[in-house]
């Protein structure tokens, strides 16, 4: 049969694999295949299909595929930005929770924009952003620090370090600031989204507590430029 | 006789003139699904899945209570009201057309899921009657009287009565707004007492009934219960024709979650405002019609699946309101579907980029399940 043969030379071949997989708190067998959510892969005449989507397709027959997780979506409205910041969100697992303060926060953007936009004069109509998505990734872009501060301990003493940051962390930092900013920095009676949404509008402007927070990182990155040759990565 | 014209408030009759019903000279066409006859009456099945708008000061004027929340907020958002005209509403409105007021009152009951349109089904037939000139007496959600009431008084009138003070003055007041015109007009036929020294004469205006239950607020469910009595047993003489509006039917005849001092459960019967609004849906008086509305979403100790008159009415509710008409509300047809989407498009609520493409509509049509509600909660944030 060609199944074994090419799995026993496969693992003669390859270097040492473990023989089974484990992914997501489950252990699949290597022979398990990702599932796969795009469309336009499947609406593809065969003639169009390159040499390896061609073989994929043929090893779908045979292999059986993986569970889905729950955050893979084959929406076209699915943004794994937005579902980063709701999985921040996320208390105690509850994601349908999250997932509506999410949706109510893009709404309330959303109105607040559209009354502006309605009431502005023709001239500065243009000038109105209303669509909630892009002012969500101008205000998380906003709020990314460029330089961070580590601690380091050199002699005894602990110093705070300038150090370059990755893309995923930038990321993640500016929407901590901004769910610390708005869990703790509010009045008892305010719901989330409403304050959620006010944050991100001023964020969004470039004014606000999280571009402070931000700013104030950067001085302080500033102040302490004489400690970075501490670093040594 | 009273003027069968325009029944508005001197406002909203300004703002009716302005109004005309030619089509609208802008610069721009306005879209297939739009409509430009702004008056219910004539609305046909030419004018169905297209959406007509209704002025604003006729909206403050004719709808104080009456509207879903959710269509408030979009009220607010775009600036204009716009509803659309469906199947169930012109098969009401042509019932109504038809009717004989000599006979006794029909009864209708608009049913159906949740999120289908029976409220905006039931505000559309309100239009309609208060241009025709109709007096309406309209109860935006009847389930708001059997649940979270903060303040039960026993009542004067009847020992074993209980008495709701603020759900009462809240109703008197819309009511004052939306009829101001009637309650000059109408005048009351017997001498009422409010305690000791307080009464109010015969024939003196109703007006004066609404502004005692309003000032004196221990008295307010006493002079709603007077107003509904006079304007029952005056609905004959043809001087006006009434129709009675209730949301949340299924709220008279179900279960309360009220408690007494004693903690023992209070039922509907019990309750002075229930109690008279039983009497003005039953079908002994003529001269106007009954239009109800079904409710799952508001209603107590009732499963989420059920939607029928028998499943959401009772045994009791459904012999009460036995012979009626019972008009059923759909989700969206696939045109009505296209008008929606059409109506989001142009007034920039659709503001994702994919919503605007093919894909986007179908995905939209598909998790709505062409559901009104589900399609309205689903475009929110998008």
């Amino acid at each position: 049969m060609a199944a074994p043969s090419a799995a026993g030379l496969g693992q003669r071949l390859r270097a040492w694999l473990p023989r089974i997989i484990p992914v997501r708190w489950s252990r699949y067998n290597p022979s398990y295949l990702e599932p796969e959510v795009k469309k336009e892969l499947y609406q593809k005449p065969s003639e169009e299909l390159t040499e390896e989507e061609r073989e994929q397709m043929e090893l779908k027959v045979v292999r059986p595929i993986k569970a889905a997780p729950p955050s893979l979506s084959s929406s076209v409205f699915s943004d794994p930005m937005i579902s980063k910041f709701t999985n921040m969100m996320m208390k105690s697992g509850n994601k349908v929770l999250a997932r509506s303060l999410m949706s109510q926060t893009l709404e309330a953007i959303k109105r607040k924009q559209l009354e502006k936009y309605h009431k502005a004069p023709e001239n500065e109509k243009e000038t109105i952003e209303c669509n909630p998505y892009v002012i969500f990734h101008q205000a998380l872009k906003n709020c990314q620090p460029i330089i961070g501060l580590s601690n380091i301990t050199k002699g005894g003493k602990t110093y705070q370090v300038p150090v370059p940051l990755t893309d995923n962390r930038k990321r993640f930092l500016a929407m901590k600031w901004l769910i610390t900013e708005c869990r703790e920095n509010k009045h008892r009676r305010t719901l989330m989204p409403e304050k959620l949404s006010q944050e991100l509008l001023l964020a969004f402007n470039n004014e606000g507590p999280v571009i402070k927070k931000k700013h104030v990182l950067h001085k302080m990155a500033e102040a302490n430029r004489a400690y970075a040759h501490f670093r040594w990565w | 006789q009273l003027d069968h014209g325009c029944a508005l408030h001197t406002a909203a009759r300004d703002g009716l003139s302005s109004m005309s019903s030619q089509d609208v000279p802008a610069e721009r066409p306005r879209a297939v699904f739009h409509t430009s006859e702004s008056d219910p009456a004539k609305h046909t099945e030419q004018h169905e899945a297209r959406l007509y708008n209704i002025p604003l000061e006729e909206v403050k004027a004719v709808f104080p209570h009456g509207l879903p929340h959710r269509f408030q907020q979009q009220i607010r958002t775009f600036n204009e009201a716009r509803v659309m005209v469906r199947k169930p509403a012109l098969e009401l409105l042509a019932y109504l057309r038809a009717s004989n007021f000599a006979h006794p009152a029909v009864r209708y009951v608009i049913y159906g899921e949740r999120g289908t349109g029976k409220t905006m089904t039931l505000c559309h037939v309100l239009h309609y009657c208060s241009r025709q000139g109709w007096l309406v007496l309209h109860i935006p959600d009847a389930h708001l009287w059997v649940k979270n009431c903060k303040e039960l008084l026993q009542s004067s009138y009847k020992k074993d009565r209980l008495d709701q003070p603020l759900q009462a003055s809240v109703w008197l007041k819309n009511f004052k707004t939306s009829n101001e015109r009637f309650l000059q007009e109408i005048k009351t036929q017997k001498k009422y007492m409010w305690g000791k020294q307080e009464s109010t004469e015969e024939g003196r205006p109703l007006g004066e009934v609404v502004e005692q239950g309003l000032a004196r607020v221990r008295s307010a469910t006493d002079a709603m219960g007077v107003v509904l009595r006079e304007i029952k047993q005056q609905s004959h003489r043809g001087s006006f024709r009434l129709l009675v509006a209730v949301d949340g039917v299924n709220a008279l005849w179900g279960r309360t979650t009220l408690r007494k001092e004693d903690k023992s459960p209070v039922s509907p019967e019990e309750l002075t405002l229930v109690h008279n609004l039983r009497k003005m849906l039953r079908n002994d008086w003529s001269g106007g019609a009954i239009v109800t509305t079904l409710s799952q979403t508001g209603s107590l100790f009732k499963p989420s699946s059920a939607y029928t008159p028998q499943e959401l009415l009772g045994k009791e509710g459904f012999d009460a309101l036995d012979p009626f008409v019972p008009i059923s509300v759909p989700n969206y047809s696939p045109r009505e579907f296209e008008s929606c989407y059409g109506y989001y498009l142009e007034r920039k609520w659709l503001q994702h980029e994919k919503a605007h493409t093919e894909d986007g509509k179908a995905e939209l049509r598909f998790l709505s399940g062409s559901n009104p509600r589900q399609l309205d909660r689903l475009a929110g944030p998008l």
